[in-house]
């Protein structure tokens, strides 16, 4: 038994709150960058210990909390949740880097950053469903302050959106939580939220929920789905994204999209991909994962190419984006299925380029409208440079992580959801457009003299992005580091689902 | 038969006679030192109920000490001990000050013997005396127009609600022949099903109804907190409306042995009209502390689905989110009334004082009353970890096994609704915590006043304790429900 996670989870809680208690702005973000900074030690000693050719959940440790409830503090790693730990131990360091010039309340600014990767920590760390649905709510609350006291013109709309949007699915999730509980309770004959455990007994569930409308199982593998296509998000739940993007402070929407978004792409690979074969009619659940994974990838593309903001187009990048990752778990093919995982870390990583640079043109530009823009490449060079590099990421550019993580997604989908696949690939055409059409419009071409004055990003802030772009090619070259890892999980997983299925593997 | 079970409420019932008593002899400055001794003997109290294990019934049996009473005290005393340690700054040279915490005790009593009553009487008394006490101290800010209003109001509804509650028991004992509840148990469960005794169950839930805010019995229960003292309305909305619990906890278990169990759809239309009712309407309040009032109606409304499926753990949820209730609503009124200290230091003559405009900013204008105001807002709306939550996912949880267990869709249906109405509740809780937290402050930055931290924290740190370390109280909340002999 090791305690490198909750040691991790307990050295950001005390960071965050250090950070509320410090006076001044140094002291705060200091304090942030030293936490984080610790968790991502933490993390590197844990991806050293980690061992790739292992299957199962390791470096776990378990507490009891309420055993009335069967409910334990129990934490572990496997292929899914191991990368996305080094994900947010890169990317909230990196992020309180970039935003080291805040000077609005620093103190709650740098304490929140840190609550954030407390609750995504715990997230995709927890293997008891109840500290896990814990951990999903508190991610909530100080992404809803970031937004209402750091945001844009309408941040009160978006903060409250955002909240209520997602509370409303998780709550449906929670439904389905207490569904799965309550069935392995009666047939164990003693209570226990462990995640494994009540996934295993999902498939002795039997009966209608309404008569020849619904099963039990179908519904609550609705409600689970539901509950994590929503954070994902996927089309057509997506509408509160762009409002908490647009209005969310750089950092905000670095974190919103690195690592929120990704929570629910975790919750496909830990919970859905296992029941889908124990469903009441897995075809029809992975024809509507496809449907909705490729409506996703298609319409976010299209909406990306209508916008004028760069940050709102961003934003319905990454939910294009984040169709490949429903896409790749609905094909139940293991290099599919870790393929999509290695597009959350990649997608994670490359976001936070494209949102940074965002944040960078409106600080110094004043405007994030493309068409107000033009030509800032004279006078932001560094920026440029770096933008450009994350925007080529971003459109699939061999030699970047993206284009990997995309490649076996489509490539191996092929087999089990061919239409599908065809459809998808008329978005990497349209992707490529918005991307280059956008540079080309905002950063290149001739200067708008009406911009006035502009300056390069801060030196901070381009050496974050710096950092991101060298990971993005770093695991474009050499994906193996977490890809094997990845593959090490996502086969054993896809075989014993696809075998009962009998689809080709 | 030893009577040390009941030393709590002999402590306080003399503890009250003897504030009257001090404060007919001491000079009004000195009247301040009362309201620590009431603190010091609730406390007293709390802790021998806490200390000390045991059962036992007295006085032929009318009044009874087991798990369910002793919790239900619990939540009491707690209640009314967050309530003066506030009130100690509330009412600081307050010349009635003395009256005031006699009340505050024997409205305590009178809560205490309503947990215990075994017997239609006893728990008669015990409801009048809590209800009596607390119509005068409901109006206690006599030169408050809002306050009479609100102690009028609770007075004549209160009234009424005492004498449907009484018709029906005297119903019950025409029928049955006998007041104790037991015994009138045991003589339902041999005698036939008459008309008379479904219209006793009408009047008894109507009497409970009133008692509990349950919609549409709940019309008092805004207006009344609204104009009572904030601390007042503290005791009301956290303390005595769980009276009108534990009373149906006792109750109606007789009625579901007397009427068969159709009464459970009479209680799954209340409960869901009233959460629904609670929360819509919360939405639009401009005072706080009518937004509390209609939240605290849809948290009724929640407890209230305990009685629709009656078994050991929804009644424990119930317990549960009545006790988290009890400290997350107590706090949050003391909140409110430390935001009123606050308006008032700035201006003497102001009104409304507890309109949501006056929260704008208090996150920098008192840190320590916001900061406990968001905690409880998050409880309330049933964000982990907390009393709350807890309390709400013992109750649902327990509606969801009978949903599945008896393959009920109507049940499940009431699940979701329940679970909807707490994702609505966000939005107006929310809306508050925006104005502490984002919008910039109208005022300096104030001194918060000692008994009102002392209050604050402590509920606080029960609400959070009871969040992060829920199973001992679980443990006594499923041995409280035990009591009543259900599944």
């Amino acid at each position: 038994m090791t305690a490198y996670i909750s040691l991790m989870i307990a050295i950001s809680l005390i960071g965050a709150l250090i950070a509320f208690l410090t006076k001044t702005r140094q002291q705060a973000r200091v304090v942030a960058l030293v936490s984080s900074g610790i968790s991502l030690l933490i993390s590197l000693i844990m991806l050293s210990r980690f061992d790739p050719s292992v299957t199962g959940i390791q470096l776990d440790e378990i507490h009891s909390w309420i055993p009335s409830l069967g409910i334990t503090l129990s934490f572990g790693v496997d292929g899914i949740g191991m990368p996305l730990v080094l994900l947010s131990c890169i990317v909230i360091p990196l992020t309180v880097i970039f935003a080291w010039g805040e000077t609005k309340e620093a103190n709650k600014f740098y304490g929140l950053i840190l609550l954030e990767l407390v609750g995504v920590l715990g997230v995709f760390t927890s293997l008891d469903f109840f500290v896990f649905y814990i951990f999903w709510e508190i991610v909530l609350i100080p992404m809803f302050f970031l937004i209402s006291i750091w945001g844009g013109p309408r941040k009160d709309y978006a903060a409250i959106k955002f909240f209520i949007y997602t509370h409303i699915a998780s709550l449906v999730m929670l439904l389905a939580i207490f569904a799965l509980y309550f069935n392995a309770w009666q047939i164990t004959g003693s209570p226990d939220f462990n995640m494994f455990h009540l996934l295993k007994n999902y498939s002795l569930l039997e009966g209608w929920l309404i008569t020849n409308v619904i099963t039990i199982k179908d519904a609550i593998f609705i409600g689970l789905l539901f509950g994590f296509i929503v954070k994902m998000p996927a089309v057509p739940f997506h509408t509160w994204l762009p409002d908490a993007h647009v209005e969310a402070p750089t950092a905000g929407s670095v974190i919103l999209a690195a690592l929120l978004l990704k929570m629910g792409g975790y919750g496909l690979f830990r919970v859905i991909v296992p029941l889908l074969p124990f469903s009441d009619s897995p075809g029809k659940m992975i024809t509507l994962m496809a449907i909705i994974g490729v409506l996703s990838i298609l319409y976010g593309t299209f909406l990306a190419l209508a916008q004028r903001d760069l940050k709102k187009m961003v934003a319905y990048s990454s939910i294009s984006h984040m169709g490949y990752v429903t896409l790749g778990a609905a094909a139940l093919v293991p290099l599919s299925v870790s393929g999509a995982m290695f597009q959350q870390f990649s997608h994670g990583l490359i976001t936070c380029v494209l949102f940074m640079s965002c944040g960078v043109i409106q600080h110094s530009a004043g405007t994030r409208i493309i068409g107000d823009l033009g030509g800032i490449a004279k006078h932001m060079p560094k920026l440029t440079f770096v933008m450009l590099a994350g925007f080529l990421a971003s459109l699939g550019l061999p030699g970047m992580s993206g284009f990997i993580a995309e490649l076996l997604v489509l490539l191996n989908s092929y087999a089990n959801l061919p239409t599908f696949v065809i459809l998808a690939l008329f978005g990497i055409v349209f992707t490529a457009g918005y991307h280059l059409w956008a540079m080309q419009r905002a950063v290149f071409g001739t200067f708008n003299e009406k911009l006035g004055h502009i300056h390069d990003g801060a030196n901070y802030e381009i050496a974050s992005m710096a950092v991101l772009v060298l990971l993005i090619i770093f695991f474009g070259l050499y994906p193996n580091p977490v890809l094997n890892m990845m593959t090490a999980t996502a086969t054993p997983l896809v075989r014993d689902a696809a075998g009962l299925l009998g689809v080709i593997v | 038969m030893s009577f040390i079970l009941l030393a709590p409420e002999i402590l306080l019932t003399v503890l009250a006679l003897a504030v009257i008593l001090i404060g007919l002899l001491v000079s009004d400055k000195s009247k301040n030192m009362i309201g620590y001794v009431s603190a010091i003997g609730l406390a007293a109290s709390l802790v021998m109920i806490l200390g000390k294990t045991g059962e036992g019934s007295f006085f032929y049996n009318a009044i009874v000490v087991d798990p369910l009473s002793q919790i239900f005290k619990i939540i009491f005393l707690v209640v009314s001990l967050l309530a003066v340690i506030a009130s100690i700054q509330y009412f600081k040279d307050n010349r009635n000050q003395d009256e005031y915490y006699a009340l505050i005790l024997l409205a305590t009593v009178g809560m205490m013997v309503v947990a215990s009553a075994n017997d239609l009487l006893s728990l008669f008394v015990g409801f009048e005396l809590a209800s009596m006490s607390t119509y005068v101290l409901a109006g206690f800010e006599k030169k408050n127009p809002a306050s009479l209003e609100a102690a009028l109001k609770y007075f004549i509804i209160g009234s009424l609600s005492s004498a449907l509650m009484l018709f029906g028991m005297s119903l019950v004992y025409g029928v049955s022949g006998s007041t104790n509840i037991p015994e009138i148990l045991a003589y339902f469960k041999t005698a036939q099903v008459s008309g008379i005794d479904v219209l006793a169950m009408v009047f008894l839930v109507a009497g409970f109804g009133f008692k509990m805010a349950l919609v549409p019995f709940h019309m008092w229960a805004p207006d009344t907190y609204e104009g009572s003292p904030s601390v007042v309305s503290s005791l009301l909305a956290a303390g005595s409306k769980k009276m009108g619990f534990v009373a149906a906890f006792r109750v109606l278990v007789l009625a579901l042995v007397a009427v068969r169990a159709d009464i459970q759809i009479v209680f799954a239309i209340l409960a869901v009209i009233t959460m629904t009712y609670g929360n819509v309407v919360a939405i639009s309040q401009k005072s706080i502390k009518r937004m509390l009032a209609y939240s605290s109606i849809a948290q009724a409304g929640y407890i209230a689905l305990a009685f629709v499926v009656m078994t050991q753990m929804s009644i424990a949820g119930g317990v549960l989110l009545a006790l988290g209730h009890a400290l997350m609503k107590g706090g949050a009124f003391i909140a409110v009334a430390v935001v009123g200290y606050m308006v008032l230091s700035d201006n003497k003559n102001a009104k409304n004082t507890d309109d949501i405009s006056n929260f704008a900013g208090l996150g920098k204008r008192a840190p320590i009353t916001a900061l406990s105001l968001f905690v409880f807002f998050l409880a309330l709306a049933g964000i982990p970890p907390s009393a709350g939550f807890i309390g709400k996912f013992v109750l649902f949880y327990s509606v969801t096994i009978e949903a599945v267990s008896t393959a009920s869709t109507w049940l499940l249906v009431i699940v979701i609704i329940a679970i909807l109405n707490s994702a609505l509740s966000i939005y107006y809780y929310a809306r508050v915590i925006r104005y502490m937290y984002v919008l910039p402050p109208e005022g300096e930055k104030i001194h918060e006043p000692l008994p009102y931290v002392i209050a604050l924290l402590l509920a606080v740190i029960g609400t959070i304790g009871i969040g992060l370390y829920p199973e001992p109280v679980i443990n006594m909340a499923m041995n409280a429900a035990s009591v009543l002999g259900v599944r």
